[in-house]
C-alpha cells in the first residue's frame, strides 16, 4: 500500500481520528467499557444523558427483547450534573478523544442550565441534546416533535456554549423528520444524530398487561436499521448537504458494513448502541473494518463516501 | 457490614463445551473449559458472580422436540447475551472448568440444549459481586428455591475450601420431587435433618428439602423449614448468616425471617439484563438510602447480584 488511508473525520470542526462514537446511554459514562476495549481507539466518546439533578430511572423492567431488537425504557436514569462532574468527568479527560455530552431535562431552563455548566469544561467538544428520550413523561420527545419546540431549545441551549459543537439528536417517531430536522438548524444546531429509538410495546399475553413498566420503550437493535437509513439518507438529501451540517448516523449498527450503509447514506460519522451490550468491543472492530473497506475499494479519504449512495456514478 | 468484594478482571472468552444433558425436567447442566486468558480470569469466579452467554448462533432444536408452550417464542431470534451464574468452578494449571446448569426458560435456553461437545460459546464474565463472609461466621443456613440453586452450590464449594471454620446446612425448596435443579437420586439416609442432596453432601453439607406438594421431604416452604431449624439448633444470631438464592418472594419472605432472628443474610437477586457490565441500566434494584427515606436503584449487574436483604426493597 503506498498511501496512508484517511479515516479521520471533521465532525462540525472537531476532528475525529475515525467516525466511530459510542451512542448515548449504550456506553454509560466510559468506565464501564475500558476492561473491554482501548477507548483511546473511538473517534468519540458520547455519555448517556446528564440531568440537572440526579434521576432514579423507571422501575423494572426496564428492557425486553424483541425480534432482532430491544425496546428500553430506562427513564435517564444519571447520577445528576454535579456527580458528573466530580466523578466522571476527569475519567473521560483522561481518555483523550473527543467526548460530547448527552442533556436532557424537563425544562428549557435544566436543559441550558447542564449545558452552562459544562461549556467550559475542556474535556468536552461539545454536546448533544437529547429532545427525543421516549421514555420520560414530560420534556424529551414532546420537545422533540414540535418545530417551533425545537428551534427554541436549540437556540437556547447553543447560547449557553457557543464555543462548543451542538449535536441535536432527533426522534424517527415524527410524520417527517426532514421538518424536524430543519427546525434544529433554524435554531443553531451544529450537527444532528439521526435516529433516536423507535417508540414501541411489546404485551405479555400471559398476563395481558405491557411487559415493561412504562408501557412503553424504545425500539432500538439490527430491527431499526433499514429505517435508520432511510431517515439519515432523507435528512441528508433534503436538508444537511446544501447546509453543510454533518449527521451522525446510528440504529442498528454492529458491524463495518452496517456504518458504511449510514455514511454512503450522508452519515459523516456514525454511533455504535445496542451493539456494545452483546459485544462489548465492538466500536472498535468496526473502526478496524471500516479501515479495511476503504483500503479494499482504494478509498484514501473516508469523507469521499459520505452521501455517496446519491452521487452520479461518474462523478 | 464492611464489603470486601472486589471486582477482578473481566472480559470476553471462549468456552469449549465438554458435555451438554439434560439432568431434570427441564433443567441442563453444561460442563465448559476455558484456556488461556479465559482460564485465569475464570479462575478468580466468585460464587454469586455470573458470566453473560451468547446463544444467538446456536441453533435450534427440531421443532418437535421444543417445549410445546415455548415454540412461539423460539420463533424470535436471539440478540442479547443471558445471565447465569455458575455451580461450580475448578481451576486447574492451564485451564478452568465451570459448570453451568441451566432451566429451559426461552428461545436462548431451549438453544443451549442444542449444545454438544467440542463446541464453542461467547462468554464476557466474570461479572458482578458475589457473596462474601463477614467475619467470625461459625454457621452458614444455605436456601435454595427451585432455580436458585447454581450459586448456592458454587458458594458451598468455596465456603468448604476457604471457611473450614464455617458448618453450613442447606435447605432446599422446589415444586415437585420433579423440579429439584439436582442431579442423582435423594439419599433418605438417617440424618436428623432430613435427606441429603448429593450436590451438598460431597461437600460434608446437610440438607433439609421440601416441596410444595410433599412429593419429596416435608410439604413445606423453605422458608418455614429455615424457620423450624432456628427454633430446633442452637446459634448464635451474630455468627449465623443466611445466603439464598431463588424467586423474589422467597427472598423477601427470608428478609423478614432474617429481620426476626437479627441474622446477617445475603441473596443473590435476578433481574432482565441487557448487557451485565453496567451500560444500559435496565437491571434495577431498589434499595433502601441509610438514614434517608429516599430510595435508590442499585444495579444487580454491577453492585449485585448479590445484596445485603437490609438494603434491598423487593418488588413480590
Amino acid at each position: 500500500m503506498t498511501t496512508e488511508i484517511d479515516i479521520s473525520v471533521d465532525f462540525a470542526g472537531v476532528r475525529l481520528a475515525n467516525p466511530v462514537m459510542t451512542a448515548s446511554g449504550t456506553c454509560g459514562y466510559a468506565d464501564e467499557l475500558a476492561d473491554f476495549m482501548d477507548m483511546t481507539a473511538l473517534g468519540g466518546f458520547i455519555t448517556k444523558s446528564i440531568t440537572l439533578q440526579p434521576r432514579k430511572g423507571n422501575p423494572t423492567p426496564r428492557i425486553v427483547e424483541t425480534d432482532a431488537g430491544m425496546l428500553n425504557a430506562i427513564g435517564l436514569a444519571n447520577v445528576g450534573l454535579e456527580r458528573f462532574i466530580a466523578e466522571k468527568l476527569p475519567v473521560l479527560d483522561a481518555m483523550a478523544i473527543a467526548v460530547f455530552v448527552n442533556v436532557a431535562g424537563t425544562t428549557i431552563d435544566e436543559y441550558v442550565a447542564v449545558t452552562e455548566r459544562l461549556a467550559c469544561e475542556k474535556a468536552i467538544a461539545g454536546f448533544e441534546l437529547n429532545i427525543s428520550c421516549p421514555n420520560v413523561k414530560k420534556g424529551g420527545i414532546t420537545f422533540g416533535t414540535e418545530p417551533a419546540q425545537i428551534e427554541e431549545i436549540t437556540r437556547a441551549v447553543k447560547a449557553a456554549c457557543e464555543q462548543k459543537v451542538l449535536i441535536v439528536k432527533l426522534t424517527p417517531s415524527v410524520t417527517d423528520v426532514a421538518v424536524t430536522a430543519k427546525a434544529a438548524l433554524a435554531g443553531g444546531a451544529d450537527a444532528l444524530s439521526l435516529v433516536n429509538t423507535f417508540t414501541a410495546m411489546v404485551i405479555d399475553t400471559e398476563t395481558r398487561r405491557p411487559v415493561l413498566s412504562n408501557r412503553t420503550g424504545g425500539l432500538s437493535g439490527p430491527a431499526i436499521k433499514p429505517m435508520a437509513v432511510y431517515l439519515v439518507n432523507r435528512v441528508y438529501r433534503e436538508v444537511t448537504k446544501d447546509a453543510g451540517v454533518p449527521i451522525l448516523g446510528l440504529g442498528g449498527i454492529r458491524t463495518a458494513t452496517d456504518a458504511i450503509e449510514f455514511i454512503l447514506a450522508g452519515a459523516s460519522a456514525v454511533a455504535v448502541g445496542t451493539a456494545s451490550f452483546v459485544e462489548p468491543g465492538c466500536a472498535v472492530r468496526i473502526v478496524d473494518g471500516i479501515r479495511n473497506y476503504c483500503a479494499k475499494g482504494n478509498i484514501e479519504k473516508l469523507s469521499e463516501l459520505v452521501g455517496a449512495v446519491d452521487r452520479d456514478e461518474t462523478g | 457490614m464492611p464489603d470486601k468484594r472486589t471486582a477482578p478482571s473481566k472480559g470476553v472468552f471462549t468456552a469449549t463445551v465438554l458435555a451438554n444433558r439434560q439432568t431434570g425436567d427441564c433443567f441442563y447442566k453444561a460442563d465448559l473449559e476455558f484456556t488461556d486468558a479465559g482460564a485465569k480470569a475464570l479462575a478468580t469466579f466468585q460464587a454469586g458472580q455470573f458470566v453473560q452467554v451468547d446463544a444467538s448462533d446456536v441453533s435450534l432444536p427440531p421443532e418437535d422436540t421444543i417445549p410445546a408452550h415455548l415454540r412461539d417464542v423460539c420463533k424470535r431470534k436471539v440478540l442479547l447475551r443471558r445471565p447465569f451464574s455458575f455451580a461450580d468452578v475448578t481451576a486447574e494449571q492451564d485451564r478452568t472448568t465451570a459448570e453451568l446448569l441451566y432451566c429451559v426458560l426461552g428461545p436462548a435456553s431451549v438453544r443451549m440444549t442444542t449444545l454438544e461437545r467440542g463446541d464453542a460459546l461467547s462468554i464476557v464474565g466474570p461479572l458482578g459481586k458475589g457473596f462474601w463472609v463477614p467475619p467470625e461466621k461459625d454457621t452458614a443456613l444455605l436456601v435454595v428455591g427451585g432455580m436458585g440453586a447454581p450459586p448456592i452450590r458454587c458458594l458451598a464449594q468455596s465456603l468448604t475450601a476457604e471457611h473450614p471454620e464455617i458448618n453450613a446446612v442447606a435447605f432446599v425448596g422446589a415444586r415437585t420431587a420433579e423440579t429439584l435443579p439436582f442431579e442423582g437420586t435423594l439419599d433418605e439416609v438417617s440424618q436428623q435433618l432430613g435427606f441429603w442432596v448429593p450436590a451438598f453432601a460431597k461437600y460434608g453439607i446437610p440438607s433439609v428439602v421440601v416441596t410444595d406438594d410433599g412429593s419429596v421431604g416435608s410439604r413445606a416452604l423453605v422458608t418455614e423449614s429455615l424457620v423450624q431449624w432456628l427454633d430446633q439448633h442452637e446459634h448464635r444470631p451474630e455468627k449465623t448468616i443466611i445466603y439464598a438464592c431463588g424467586p423474589e418472594n422467597m427472598l423477601s419472605a427470608l428478609a423478614r425471617v432474617a429481620e426476626k432472628w437479627n441474622i446477617d443474610c445475603q441473596v443473590s437477586m435476578e433481574r432482565r439484563m441487557a448487557c451485565g457490565i453496567g451500560l444500559c441500566q435496565s437491571c434495577a434494584v431498589e434499595c433502601r438510602v441509610e438514614g434517608s427515606q429516599e430510595t435508590v436503584y442499585k444495579l444487580c449487574c454491577q453492585d449485585g447480584p448479590v445484596f445485603d436483604t437490609r438494603e434491598v426493597i423487593f418488588k413480590a
